[in-house]
C-alpha cells in the first residue's frame, strides 16, 4: 500500500456548500455563528484510523437482494474510485452508503412518509476499496422524496455516502446524484455549492448500456478526498 | 478549464441528513479501547468516560447527532505511517470511537486517557479531536478535547493557543465523578449560540 497523504490545505469556500440553507432549519440551529479558527496540522490531525474493517464490517455491497428475495425497482451497479487530490487511488477506505427506497423512503423509524416500504430493501451498504481506490455497490435507483414543509421542495434521486480515509483530514460525507434529473437543478443542497463544476462532479455518469452484460443499469462516481503527497507520483 | 497535472479538486461535502442508518451502530463503536466487539479491552493507560450533551440554538437538544473520536493511545503513540514510533503504538487501541446522540443528545464514549506528544508544530498536551455530523451539518465540524489534569502542557499546546484565552477552557472536559469504576469527563458541545456559550471549532 502507498504512503498516505500527508499535506492539507484548506477547501475552496466556492467548491463546499455555504449555510445556511433555505428551508432546511437545521442548517441555521447547528451550524456555529463563530468562524472556526485555523489551528496548525498535527500529528493527530495528519493521522487516522487504518484498520475500521474490525469494527465497522464491510462487505454488504449487495442490497438489492434481502434473503434471497429481490427488492423493488431499478436494479443498478454504483461504482467507481475513490482518489486523493493527487488523482491516486486511495486503497483500504472504507465507503459507506444509505439511500431511500424506490418509493423514496428510508427504512429508519425517523422516515415517517406515507410511501411503502420494501421489505427486501433495507438501503445500507460497506465497503473497503481495493489496492487502486475502487468501490462498487449493486442496489436498486433511489426514488425522489419531498422534505417537509419546505414549500415543496423535492430532493432528487441521491445516495449518502461517509468515506473514512487514511488520515482525519480525508474524511468526507458527501452525496452522489443521478445524470439528467429534473429535480438536480433545484436541488437545495446541490445548489449550496457555489461552483458549477463542482456540482457537476457530484453527478454520477451513466455507463453505455452496451458495455453491460447483466440486467442492471451502472453508474459510475469517482469521489475526490483531501490530501496531497510531499513526494510526486512514481508513475 | 483544468490544466494537466493540476491537482484534483476534493468533492464538496453534504449533511448527513436525517437519516443516518440506526444499524451501522454497534454496541462497541463508541468503545475507543477495544478494536472489536469480541477484542479485549487494552490493558494499557487508564480508561475513562467521555460524555456529555449536544445542544443547538436555543438550548435544545441535536438528536441523532453521530460523533467520531479520533486520539494517540495511552503512550502518545498512533497506529498510522504519520507516526515515526508507529511500531511502538499500542496494538490492542483502536483511537477512533463512533457515538450517536440520543433524545437528549446525550453521547458517551469509553477510552483511554490520551498521552501527549512532540512533533514539528511543539509539544501536544493530551487531547481528542471530535468530528460533529448532523442533519443540517453541511460539513464536519471539528473540535478537541482537552483534560484538566495536564493543566501545564495545555497551557503550551499549540492547538488550544490559537484560541482567545476566554475561550480555553471550553474545550477542558470538566470532571464529574466516576461511571463503570472510571472517571468520567463531561464535554458538552453547544453548536449555535452566543459568543461566550458556543464550543469553539476548528476549520477542517
Ligand atoms: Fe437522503
Amino acid at each position: 500500500m502507498s504512503s498516505p497523504p500527508d499535506r492539507f490545505g484548506p477547501y475552496d469556500e466556492h467548491t463546499q456548500p455555504q449555510v445556511p440553507i433555505e428551508h432546511y432549519a437545521n442548517t441555521v440551529l447547528r451550524n456555529p455563528r463563530r468562524a472556526p479558527f485555523v489551528r496548525p496540522v498535527t500529528r493527530s490531525e495528519l493521522t487516522g484510523p487504518l484498520d475500521l474493517a474490525s469494527k465497522l464490517h464491510p462487505g454488504d455491497i449487495n442490497l438489492a437482494v434481502l434473503d434471497g428475495k429481490p427488492a423493488q425497482g431499478q436494479l443498478i451497479h454504483v461504482g467507481g474510485r475513490i482518489l486523493d487530490e493527487d488523482g491516486r487511488g486511495v486503497a483500504n477506505t472504507l465507503v459507506e452508503m444509505w439511500q431511500a427506497n424506490a418509493a423514496g423512503r428510508y427504512f429508519n423509524p425517523l422516515d415517517q412518509r406515507d410511501a411503502p416500504l420494501d421489505p427486501n430493501f433495507i438501503g445500507n451498504g460497506r465497503c473497503m476499496t481495493d489496492e487502486h481506490g475502487r468501490y462498487g455497490f449493486f442496489t436498486i435507483k433511489p426514488g425522489a422524496y419531498p422534505v417537509p414543509n419546505s414549500n415543496r421542495w423535492w430532493r432528487p434521486p441521491h445516495i449518502h455516502f461517509s468515506l473514512l480515509g487514511p488520515a482525519s483530514l480525508s474524511r468526507l460525507v458527501t452525496q452522489m446524484y443521478f445524470p439528467g434529473d429534473p429535480l438536480n437543478a433545484h436541488d437545495l443542497l446541490l445548489l449550496s455549492i457555489a461552483d458549477r463544476e463542482a456540482q457537476h462532479r457530484m453527478v454520477s455518469q451513466q455507463v453505455p448500456t452496451q458495455q453491460i452484460e447483466g440486467e442492471w443499469l451502472g453508474f459510475t462516481h469517482d469521489m475526490v478526498v483531501r490530501g496531497r503527497h510531499a513526494t510526486p507520483p512514481l508513475h | 478549464m483544468t490544466l494537466p497535472n493540476a491537482p484534483l479538486v476534493p468533492t464538496g461535502w453534504q449533511t448527513i441528513g436525517p437519516f443516518f442508518p440506526r444499524t451501522f451502530f454497534q454496541e462497541a463503536d463508541n468503545d475507543l479501547t477495544r478494536l472489536a466487539l469480541d477484542a479485549a479491552p487494552t490493558t494499557r493507560g487508564e480508561t475513562v468516560i467521555l460524555f456529555g450533551q449536544v445542544l443547538q440554538e436555543g438550548g435544545g437538544a441535536c438528536v441523532n447527532a453521530v460523533l467520531e473520536a479520533w486520539q494517540a493511545d495511552a503512550g502518545g503513540r498512533f497506529r498510522h505511517p504519520a507516526d515515526p514510533e508507529a511500531s511502538l503504538a499500542d496494538p490492542a487501541f483502536m483511537g477512533w470511537g463512533r457515538a450517536w446522540t440520543d433524545a437528549e443528545g446525550r453521547y458517551a464514549f469509553r477510552t483511554i486517557l490520551p498521552g501527549g506528544y512532540r512533533d514539528a508544530t511543539g509539544t501536544r498536551a493530551p487531547h481528542i479531536n471530535l468530528g460533529l455530523l448532523a442533519s443540517g451539518v453541511m460539513r464536519r465540524l471539528v473540535t478537541t478535547v482537552f483534560f484538566p489534569d495536564f493543566a501545564a502542557a495545555n497551557g503550551a499546546d499549540p492547538v488550544l493557543g490559537v484560541l482567545p484565552a476566554a475561550l480555553r477552557p471550553k474545550l477542558v472536559a470538566v470532571p464529574e465523578g466516576q461511571r463503570d469504576n472510571c472517571r468520567a469527563f463531561r464535554f458538552d458541545l453547544l453548536l449555535r449560540g452566543e459568543a461566550d456559550e458556543e464550543t469553539p471549532f476548528f476549520l477542517d
